[in-house]
């Protein structure tokens, strides 16, 4: 047996005996690729717990919260008798939210003396502030036009079909391409648990390169690769890579296929990126490694930017959005371009030349690392451990 | 009774004992210095940096006008200066259009199809088309919250003339028949950074205090020449023991948290409407609780790195569970229940609710509650761990490798 599989054996040997291989390499990403899209299956977060405070208790007040409550992403469920009782439950957490209706609300409407109708929304919880703000509005704005059109209707003696454009003459339609459901899930999920699988391939690949300097093994490693970092490192790294690519291509069944998450183009070049992450996350990896050839600092460094890439790549606050300074540092990261590459090829659909460029940043990170290896050469060849 | 002084002296000399100790450990291992000084202090810089803008503004959008009236240009003008949205440029058709958005120059179509003044003179209504691009769902968020805002200023313009030439001069002249009104509570200009951080650097304190207890049950498990320091542990017993390094890791935490909780606030112009004092208090459960979690998590840790490998990735199911990303209320029962245990899903609840809509400690005591009780649940499953297992691993602290 030549003296690369020698190593790749070896290195295989480990990942099956050691707990801790198997957990941070299979169990550790299956567990969490389950959670996330299993937590978010529904899409979009329903009954979104609100009050409403009606100080009118008309037969008009009432309408307004049967339709409040007949909202599939609002439950009514405190119906308060003050201010202040309304404002504690949302203090404490029990309601996100409420609809005001303001005492003498139907005799004022009647009488054209314009009451005013107030809703208050949590905005320190961003998703159910945002869904029940756009909710409220919605009953309110619908109340207003019914009003006015009943109103209008009553005085000139003009049918519906007539008053109704002249309500609301503007109709904007708006075409969420892609993910017309505008599922939560399709946003964030391809991006999170890509990231998820690139923070691990981190660790585990700083954990196993630069295990080697600190239990002192790495001499005997670089002996039996000749003295080549590159046959050594290689070895040690192919069986990994192996397995996280059946990773990867699971999780990519996982979502796309087994999910039905949106995929609008080539299947193809879907997998090819999938395939290319893995080894762009060893690559950076290894790359930290070699700049740093210390266990602890190179882990760091990988879990520092492994969960910042979170942030980082934007699969929530557009790069175009952050300071250029710190949005730049969004291309140091694989998972920027897997998460592109899914815009692109998978969401929207769009033709493979839009694309170029992030494949071949894919290359630039799995190449990357040469350009250092002769910096953990050096450490391999007199490892000192520093705690 | 002599008897009983003579203990507890003992005691509190043990523990005195254990609390130097433990102090000296940590200042001996930059691992775990990291964890409870650049983690704390550092993070949560670079992370609201990250978020300092708030609001996505300005989304480049490109025209697509078949119209070519004054009102279609009037209404391009308005959508163009709304906050959301950007004209970047007419297209004569969809399909060049969509080479904007493809190339991402743009990332939504704004389509005025023909007709569209004619439409609205003869009182009919009139449609308009906007494209968006998916791939962010904040974008799309500012795009349609300019784009309703827009729609109902021109329409109720529109509206108010219509009516007047239907012969209702009264309520025309009423402005607003039903004026609605939308507060906005807590994070008052509902800014991304002033939403997601206040969770995230609870999140962030709970994370440093279990990875670096985790990384100190590991160091006692490591040839102590290859750690530089001691780790033989003859003590008292395991409750004072932990009671004793519970105090030297809050002695250390404080610091950190006052950086955390009053500084980085303060800095970032966060909501800051809670009172500093009830805000500690609130949090000394929670701090207590990790610190229990991080004695649990120490019966996996074989070696001092292995806390990266077993704990660094649970910080994103932290914060999916904590309900800040995702709503608690809508977790499947099994998900909730999880969350339920985490100690810094009520501590960053409580805390934000604290922070951002000024709630006291009554108002957020069900939260401050729970946390007590996850601590004397944790405390005792640590005491057990403690005592029956990583003591049977290594009977006198050290593992031959």
């Amino acid at each position: 047996m030549s003296s690369f599989l020698k190593i790749a054996f070896s290195s295989l040997e480990q990942i099956a005996a050691r707990p801790l291989f198997w957990t941070g390499m299979i169990i550790m990403p299956v567990l969490f690729i389950f959670f996330l899209t299993d937590e978010m299956k529904e899409g979009l977060p329903e009954k979104a717990p609100a009050g409403i405070l009606d100080k009118d208790h008309t037969s008009l007040s009432r309408k307004v919260t049967r339709n409040l409550a007949g909202m599939q992403l609002v439950e009514i469920t405190r119906e308060s008798d003050s201010f202040t009782q309304a404002m504690n439950d949302v203090k404490s957490g029990r309601t996100y939210g409420f609809f005001l209706i303001p005492e003498n609300y139907q005799a004022d409407l009647l009488a054209g003396r314009s009451p005013v109708v107030t809703f208050y929304t949590n905005m320190t919880y961003f998703v159910p502030g945002t869904l029940l703000y756009k909710n409220f509005k919605t009953t309110a704005v619908y109340t207003k036009a019914g009003t006015i059109t009943n109103l209008v209707q009553s005085a000139t003696g003009a049918g519906a079909e007539q008053v109704t454009p002249v309500i609301n003459p503007i109709n904007v339609v708006a075409h969420p391409t892609g993910n017309p459901w505008l599922n939560y899930s399709y946003y964030l999920n391809p991006g999170f648990t890509a990231g998820v699988l690139e923070l691990m391939i981190f660790l585990m690949t700083a954990y196993t390169i630069c295990e080697e300097i600190k239990r002192g093994t790495s001499r005997s490693l670089l002996e039996q690769a000749s003295g080549s970092i590159i046959k050594a490192v290689t070895a040690r790294l192919l069986p990994q890579t192996i397995i996280w690519c059946v990773m990867a291509m699971a999780m990519e069944s996982w979502l796309f296929a087994w999910n039905h998450y949106p995929m609008n183009g080539s299947w193809l070049w879907l997998t090819v990126s999938t395939l290319l992450f893995v080894p762009a996350c060893q690559g950076f990896a290894l790359f930290v490694c070699c700049v740093i050839p210390n266990l602890r600092f190179a882990l760091s460094i990988c879990a520092l930017t492994g969960v910042l890439a979170f942030s980082l790549a934007a699969f929530s606050f557009p790069v175009q959005s952050m300071y250029g300074s710190i949005g730049i540092f969004s291309w140091i990261l694989p998972v920027r371009i897997y998460f592109l590459i899914y815009i692109d090829q998978a969401l929207d659909g769009i033709a493979l030349y839009y694309s170029r460029f992030y494949y071949a940043a894919y290359f630039i990170f799995i190449l990357l690392p040469l350009t250092m290896m002769w910096r953990l050469k050096r450490h391999y060849a007199t490892p000192v451990y520093l705690p | 009774m002599s008897n009983i002084f003579h203990d507890i002296a003992r005691c509190f000399s043990a523990a005195g004992r254990v609390y130097g100790r433990e102090l000296r450990n940590i200042f001996h291992d930059p691992g775990v210095m990291l964890f409870f000084f650049f983690l704390p202090l550092a993070y949560p810089v670079i992370y609201s940096l990250i978020y300092d803008p708030e609001l996505v503004r300005d989304v480049p959008v490109v025209v697509v006008d078949a119209d070519r009236t004054s009102l279609s240009r009037e209404f391009t003008r308005r959508f163009n200066a709304t906050e959301g949205a950007q004209v970047i440029g007419y297209a004569p058709t969809l399909a060049e259009a969509k080479r904007a958005v493809d190339s991402k120059e743009a990332f939504a179509v704004l389509e005025i199809p023909k007709g569209f003044e004619r439409r609205i003179g003869r009182n009919e209504q009139s449609p308009v088309a906007l494209y968006c691009e998916m791939s962010l769902l904040l974008r799309y968020r500012a795009l349609l919250f300019s784009m309703t805002d827009l729609q109902m200023s021109m329409g109720a313009e529109l509206m108010a003339s219509d009516i007047a030439s239907l012969g209702v001069e009264s309520i025309a002249s009423a402005a607003d028949p039903m004026p609605v009104e939308g507060i906005q509570l807590g994070n008052l200009q509902s800014g991304f950074d002033s939403f997601i951080m206040p969770g995230v650097l609870i999140l962030i304190l709970q994370q440093s205090i279990i990875l670096a207890v985790g990384m100190l049950g590991g160091a006692k498990h490591e040839d102590p020449a290859l750690v530089g320091y001691d780790p033989i542990n003859r003590s008292f017993s395991t409750a004072v023991d932990m009671l004793a390094k519970a105090g030297a890791y809050i002695t250390l935490l404080i610091l950190p948290l006052i950086w955390l909780i009053h500084f980085v606030p303060l800095i970032f112009d966060f909501p800051m409407a809670g009172n500093a004092l009830e805000i500690f208090i609130f949090l000394l459960p929670m701090i207590l609780a990790s610190i229990c979690v991080g004695y649990v998590v120490q019966a996996f840790c074989s070696e001092r790195e292995s806390i990266f490998v077993i704990w660094v990735a649970t910080s994103v199911a932290f914060l999916f569970l904590s309900g800040l990303t995702w709503p608690r209320y809508a977790l499947t029962p099994v998900w909730r229940i999880l969350s339920d245990l985490i100690p810094a899903t009520w501590g960053l609840n409580g805390f934000i609710l604290m922070n951002s809509n000024g709630s006291t400690l009554a108002d957020v005591s069900e939260q401050w509650h729970n946390l007590w009780i996850l601590l004397a649940f944790y405390a005792v499953v640590a005491w057990a761990v403690q005592r029956f297992i990583i003591r049977r691993a290594t009977p006198c602290g050290i593992k031959k490798k």
